[in-house]
């Protein structure tokens, strides 16, 4: 046979022999697999009970004697996954018997050993694990990969520390707002945050000694764990030398909602300073303390915008009374106090309350919602009542509102730039 | 009796699905199991379960919109529905009660006390 298709007839036959094997590999590959599974599964079912038992048990049974007795590798393996699964759903006594578990099969003794690995995924996976596990043995091995070169690898040793929880593994957690070279404070806030109360005493313990972004980012989570126990230090925020600090403290004050803070943050709205002013507002209107209703229809004439919609918004979440605050200042003397008011009005989908009436049966609701618009028509912002005039399904509302909108009242008595120097 | 009542389980995480499937079938009950909100809706119709235990967050349709579609469906109004949930928010939860939820757990939760709330859902609807 001549050679080179002697040749070919070989690479031929070497293809299929390779292509043959490979074949065969995959499918005894997946039949490996599937068995293995079915193994699983088979073997899961008789050890389920089991950790049911020893999960649900009131005793005080030794946990080695009482968790599935086996040798397997794979037997401990399910174990620890089933094990796992319940760390990521119980909570009380079931969820301290998981963690116990953990320590008795000698997996937080691994996870922790893993921590060492010289690839870094290992080590993120093992630290996530170890979360999950919550023994108290972890926490030091888990404070020193804080400092781990690969930021995904210090994250999941954070979040893993908040889960543990204690003084000693949020201590660092707190430290680490204030090394904003190293951590996103963002990430670590919201690790805090979901620690909750347990990191409340660490953060007012450490308050005075972070510096000032950190302090801020405290405040910010002391705000949102929506402890009573911050209380005393946001209010003495309020008096802080820094803007930030007074803004984020009076921020915090109307998420707790301590309805004896009104008056702190009262006198927040004169501030010197717009921030304090804004988030003031808005707290007084979580707090809704109807004594806050004259403080905040003076803030609807600050020279900044962001207190100006803070105190509507305010008003308008304090209810009929702060909805009658808002119509009055359409009279104000102040053109932006009116323009916001409106704003808010059309907001609070009060303007859209009176035009409906304007069609109404009873006369006396018909000349309320007539006296009604005629003080928005003046308050000289009436894109929306136009918008209505144009495009109400309702005909005669069409009609009402155009023919108001031909005579418009006078303006109040003041000049619109009366005031308006630097209003942003 | 209530030992043998079939329970659907509709969780879109299937760690915590496995989990709580096992804790009922652990408890007597005759399981099933849904990963998103349309196989929930397809299950609850051809399973007749005797009850649904719910996740909020489930792929494609949530558990807001499961609950309403079953209420809304004379097939499956009356089957009772228990939410279990992270979403911890007072809306959510005040939500789900309003569009006709039985009951509403948060996870991590007690397996003993979520054990307690089925039985007694079932005695209820038996």
């Amino acid at each position: 046979m001549d050679p080179v298709r002697l040749l070919m007839v070989e690479v031929v036959e070497g293809v299929g022999v390779f292509l043959a094997l490979l074949t065969f590999a995959i499918v005894i590959n997946k039949a490996l697999r599937e068995v293995g599974e079915a193994l699983d599964r088979h073997r899961r079912t008789l050890i389920e009970p089991a950790v049911f038992e020893y999960l649900g048990a009131a005793s005080s049974r030794p946990q080695r004697d009482a968790l599935p007795r086996s040798s397997s590798r794979r037997d401990r393996r399910l174990v620890e996954e089933f094990l796992l699964e319940a760390a990521r759903v119980v909570k009380g006594e079931t969820r301290d018997r998981v963690t116990a578990a953990f320590e008795a099969l000698g997996s937080v003794r691994e996870a922790i050993r893993a921590l060492h690995s010289r690839r870094w995924w290992k080590r993120a996976e093992a630290a996530e694990r170890l979360g999950l596990m919550r023994s108290r043995t972890a926490v030091a091995p888990l404070v020193a990969l804080m400092s781990d070169p690969e930021a995904e690898v210090r994250i999941r040793a954070a979040r893993a520390l908040g889960l543990v929880r204690g003084s000693t593994s949020i201590r660092p957690l707190v430290s680490a707002l204030a090394d904003p070279s190293r951590w996103s404070a963002i990430r670590v806030a919201e690790i805090l945050i979901n620690v909750g109360v347990e990191a409340v005493d660490e953060l007012l313990v450490a308050y005075e000694t972070l510096p000032l972004n950190a302090r801020v980012s405290a405040l910010d989570v002391l705000g949102r764990i929506r402890s009573l126990r911050a209380v005393g230090l946001m209010k003495q925020c309020l008096s802080d030398a820094h803007p930030d600090i007074r803004a984020r403290a009076a921020h915090g004050l109307g998420l707790i909602g301590d309805p004896g803070t009104a008056p702190d943050l009262i006198r927040a709205l004169r501030d010197t300073e717009w921030p304090p002013r804004a988030m003031a507002a808005k707290s007084l209107g979580r707090l809704r303390d109807p004594a806050a209703i004259g403080p905040l229809r003076e803030s609807m004439r600050d020279r900044q915008w962001w207190v100006r919609y803070n105190s509507g918004e305010a008003l308008r979440a304090l209810g009929p009374e702060g909805l009658e605050a808002l119509i009055d200042m359409l009279s104000s003397d102040d053109p932006y106090a009116r323009h916001m008011a409106v704003a808010q009005l059309e907001e609070g989908r009060v303007i859209d309350h009176f035009v409906a009436d304007l069609t109404s049966n009873d006369a006396g609701k018909r000349a309320a919602a007539i006296r009604f618009v005629d003080k928005v028509t003046a308050a000289a912002r009436i894109d929306d009542t136009t918008r209505q005039a144009a495009r109400s399904a309702q005909e005669g509302v069409r009609h009402a509102l155009s023919n108001i909108l031909k005579t418009p009242s006078p303006a109040p008595a003041s000049s619109p730039g009366k005031g308006d120097g630097g209003r942003s | 009796m209530a030992e043998q009542a079939r329970i659907l389980i509709a969780d879109g995480d299937a760690p915590v699905r496995r989990f709580v499937a096992a804790l009922l079938v652990h408890g007597g009950y005759e399981v099933h199991e849904a990963a998103d909100g349309e196989s929930a809706l397809q299950k609850a119709v051809s399973l007749a379960p005797r009850l649904l235990v719910l996740d909020i967050v489930l792929p494609g349709k949530d558990g807001f919109e499961v609950i309403n579609s079953l209420k809304s469906n004379p097939a499956t109004s009356r089957l009772p529905i228990l939410v279990l949930s992270v979403k911890d928010r007072e809306e959510d939860v005040v939500k789900a009660l309003d569009l006709g939820a039985e009951d509403y757990v948060i996870k991590p939760f007690s397996p003993r006390e979520l054990q307690a709330r089925i039985r007694k859902i079932l005695e209820r609807s038996r």
